[in-house]
């Protein structure tokens, strides 16, 4: 029973996501893999996240906000200045911080949706697909 | 003394006189002197004109004597004329006498007033009347102008008799001239004498005059003059405030005024004494203040006087610095523009206050509050300014020590929140992926044996209710903490029941419990959601803990300032040893007595700890009929100053 609609382009997605704790990323990357995904790469070390999303940009980004290092409100920052004007990328925070003030930091920065952990992970592929579907949509225009 | 006292009582009298009597006197006595003196003149000129008059008289009686005798003379040389020479014409003489000497000698009686010549009067009448009819009948004798007409004999013997009483009318002429004489010589002196008299009156009456005037100035001299000046001088002294001596007894108006200013002056005295003993009492009060330093600056802030008082607080005495302007009080660093500042804002609102440092004698600093005043008269004008200084080093460092003691705990505070929320942040981590393989697993269920199931179900569950907790803990910990900010508005408090009424309907539908409601219009000053949660938290007790098929009740009722929400169950009640520990966290009771009741144990602790946040509270009582418990969610009506959490009388 898979969750999200069977569209083989969206699947085709690169998906970055980045987090400090390797047993987040593994869930992310079964939950994708589960529903059919196989563009998931992830990083633990946010330096190395940044050089990859500057090297090929991705789709979508799943981001923790608290991490050591480059925190997520860095990344968000420089995912945006590599972002051209024109382009949808969308980034999805996935945080544990309940502090509402966190979440609209992170909008405020960019990112276009936030889940707080732990989330359900049915929740976290449909708002992804949506994200997609959105950039997909974006990307067909004229 | 007696003696005394009668030659002092006309004095006396006349002190005693109304000025406008004494000025009626002073005016009236040379004025009467002088009117006597005209009136004595007037009699003696009178007397004088009198004397003079008899003169005159006089002399005309001698003429009209003197008449009488010529015109007899004339006649009788007439008629013997006639007699001799027969000629009608020598007869004249004799007709004109005939004709005047009746008016001469009637004339004569009148103006004769001397018995002696009256005598003699009487007899030139007699004598008078025998010559003319001596000579009537002489003129009348034949014969006339004949040789012999002298001769006959009746001729001769009258020309006799006519010779004879001519000669006894003679003599007594002669008499009454010589008496006429003497009376003359006599009147004429009596007019010297009183001429003389006249102007001896006179200058008497000059004399007199002037002495009277002398009087009259006198007499206004001692009784006005030289009283208006002792009163002038008395005056003098009051001003000088000198005391006054006046013993003025005198009834009059001057004698009342000048013991009226003895009196004011004593009056005056006394005031003056009363003021000065006040302002003594005053001034010693002032000077003996410890605490406070005052003292007086002039409009140019100069010190003009100095306390015991400031003396302590700042070292300088009383004469090292008065005199000295008052910016030697301030630090070398203000000392320019503070205190002309200060002295400016004084003189335009009348009053400054300050806290800064100042200096002391030996250069020691000292926290002061300081309040300037500035004095002014009666008129509005700027007089001085008097400046009250305390020296509040002592609470200027419990001040400061006390909001470093702030700072620090606020520090704290923060650091507890911070750990909080770190706390919160690595507590979900982890169930992140616990939560979220296990929902993995349960995608697909189907490669699952029933017992890996269950066990996923069992995951599921534990962890939802640890996420809870951790939620709750950490809600808990941070009312605790103060870091909960509340945003207290006005609410309605039904609405925010509908609400949590709706929220918890599925749950007790699900329980076969019954929900009621009982609005009562009631208002709170109270969090919006903070209240919404402790409803939902009462609610989803009442649900949890009733008896199947109960009925959980909400009625919100206003009571004066405050606003309760009760939420009745049905269930066994709160057995009254627990009751003490209902509000204690983690301590679930006999929890275990409710089979399938989720719960952390911390909802009702959370509950108060958020109702006390917004100065309100959560109470438990029995129910007064059957089984049961009330929870009553207790808010204020209107914000409340300070953060005292309404208590009430009912058990807890």
């Amino acid at each position: 029973m898979r969750v999200v609609p069977n569209d083989a382009t969206v699947k085709a997605a690169r998906i970055l996501a980045v987090d400090d704790e390797a047993a987040n990323l593994s869930l992310v990357e079964k939950a994708f893999a589960r529903e059919g995904f196989h563009g998931v790469v992830t990083f633990l070390d946010p330096q190395a996240a940044l050089a990859d999303f500057a090297q090929t940009p991705p789709d979508l980004v799943l981001l923790d906000l608290m991490m050591p290092g480059i925190d997520g409100y860095e990344l968000l920052d420089s995912f945006r200045r590599l972002t051209p004007v024109d382009a949808y990328l969308p980034i999805l925070v996935l945080t544990a911080d309940t502090n509402v003030r966190a979440r609209l930091r992170a909008l405020a920065l960019g990112a276009r949706d936030v889940l707080l952990k732990p989330y359900d992970v049915a929740e976290m592929l449909m708002r992804s697909w949506v994200l997609l579907e959105t950039r997909q949509a974006f990307q067909r225009r004229p | 003394m007696s003696r005394l006292r009668a030659w002092l009582r006309p004095a006396t009298a006349w002190a005693d006189l109304g000025l406008a009597a004494k000025g009626l006197v002073v005016v009236a006595l040379p004025l009467a002197i002088l009117l006597g003196g005209i009136g004595a003149l007037h009699l003696s000129s009178r007397a004088e004109a009198e004397a003079e008059r008899a003169v005159r008289l006089t002399f005309a009686i001698q003429r009209d004597i003197h008449e009488v005798h010529a015109l007899l003379a004339e006649a009788a040389s007439g008629v013997r004329g006639y007699r001799l020479t027969g000629q009608e014409a020598f007869l004249e003489p004799y007709t004109k006498a005939e004709a005047l000497l009746p008016l001469t000698l009637a004339r004569l009686r009148a103006s004769v007033r001397d018995p002696e010549i009256r005598a003699r009067l009487t007899r030139v009448d007699a004598l008078v009347i025998q010559k003319r009819q001596g000579l009537a009948q002489l003129a009348a004798m034949p014969g006339a102008g004949s040789q012999d007409s002298l001769t006959t004999r009746e001729v001769a013997e009258a020309l006799v008799a006519n010779k004879r009483v001519l000669d006894g009318l003679r003599a007594e002429i002669e008499a009454m001239q010589r008496r006429e004489g003497q009376l003359l010589d006599a009147r004429r002196a009596r007019a010297d004498s009183e001429r003389s008299r006249t102007l001896g009156l006179t200058a008497a009456m000059a004399v007199i005059g002037l002495l009277a005037s002398l009087a009259a100035v006198q007499l206004l001299f001692s009784g006005i003059v030289r009283r208006v000046r002792t009163l002038e001088r008395d005056a003098e002294r009051l001003e000088r405030g000198e005391p006054l001596t006046t013993r003025d007894h005198a009834q009059d108006e001057i004698g009342r005024l000048a013991r009226r200013l003895v009196e004011a002056g004593e009056l005056l005295r006394r005031r003056e004494a009363e003021l000065r003993d006040g302002e003594e009492r005053y001034r010693r009060v002032i000077e003996g203040v410890r605490d406070y330093g005052i003292f007086a600056l002039d409009t140019e802030g100069h010190v003009t006087s100095w306390n015991v008082g400031a003396e302590r607080i700042k070292g300088w005495n009383a004469s090292e610095v008065i005199g000295h302007h008052f910016s030697i009080f301030y630090p070398p660093e203000s000392r320019r523009e503070t205190p002309s500042r200060l002295l400016a804002a004084a003189a335009a609102d009348g009053r400054v206050e300050d806290e800064g440092w100042r200096v002391r004698r030996d250069g020691s600093r000292f926290w002061a509050n300081v309040v300037i005043t500035a004095v002014r008269d009666e008129a509005g004008e700027l007089q001085g300014f008097s400046k009250v200084t305390r020296d509040i080093t002592d609470r200027k460092r419990a001040e400061e020590a006390l909001k470093a003691a702030r700072n620090e705990a606020e520090r704290a505070s923060m650091a507890k929140s911070e750990f909080l929320s770190r706390m919160s942040h690595e507590l979900r981590t982890p169930l992140t992926a616990i939560l979220g393989f296990n929902q993995l697993l349960d995608m697909d269920r189907e490669l699952l044996g029933p017992d890996q199931g269950h066990a996923v179900e069992q995951i599921a569950r534990a962890g939802g209710h640890l996420l809870g907790m951790i939620d709750e803990v950490l809600d808990i910990a941070r009312i605790e903490a103060g870091g909960h900010t509340m945003n207290p508005e006005p609410v309605r408090v039904d609405e925010l029941a509908r609400e949590a009424i709706a929220l918890t309907t599925p749950q007790a539908q699900a329980a076969g419990i019954e929900i009621r409601f009982q609005p009562g219009e009631a208002r709170a000053w109270a969090d919006r959601r903070a209240t919404l949660q402790v409803l939902l938290n009462l609610l989803s007790n009442a649900v949890k803990y009733n008896r199947r098929d109960g009925r959980v009740v909400v009625e919100v009722r206003s009571e004066p300032s405050r606003t309760v929400i009760d939420v009745r169950d049905q269930g066994p009640g709160v057995a009254a040893d627990f009751v003490d520990r209902l509000f204690t966290p983690f301590d679930r009771l006999d929890a275990d007595r409710w089979s399938g009741a989720q719960g952390s144990g911390l909802g009702l602790a959370l509950s108060r700890g958020l109702a006390r946040a917004m100065n309100g509270d959560v109470l438990y009582r029995a129910a007064e009929q059957g089984a049961g418990s009330v929870f009553s969610l207790v808010l204020p009506t209107r914000p409340v100053a300070e953060a005292a959490p309404s208590r009430s009388e009912t058990a807890e």
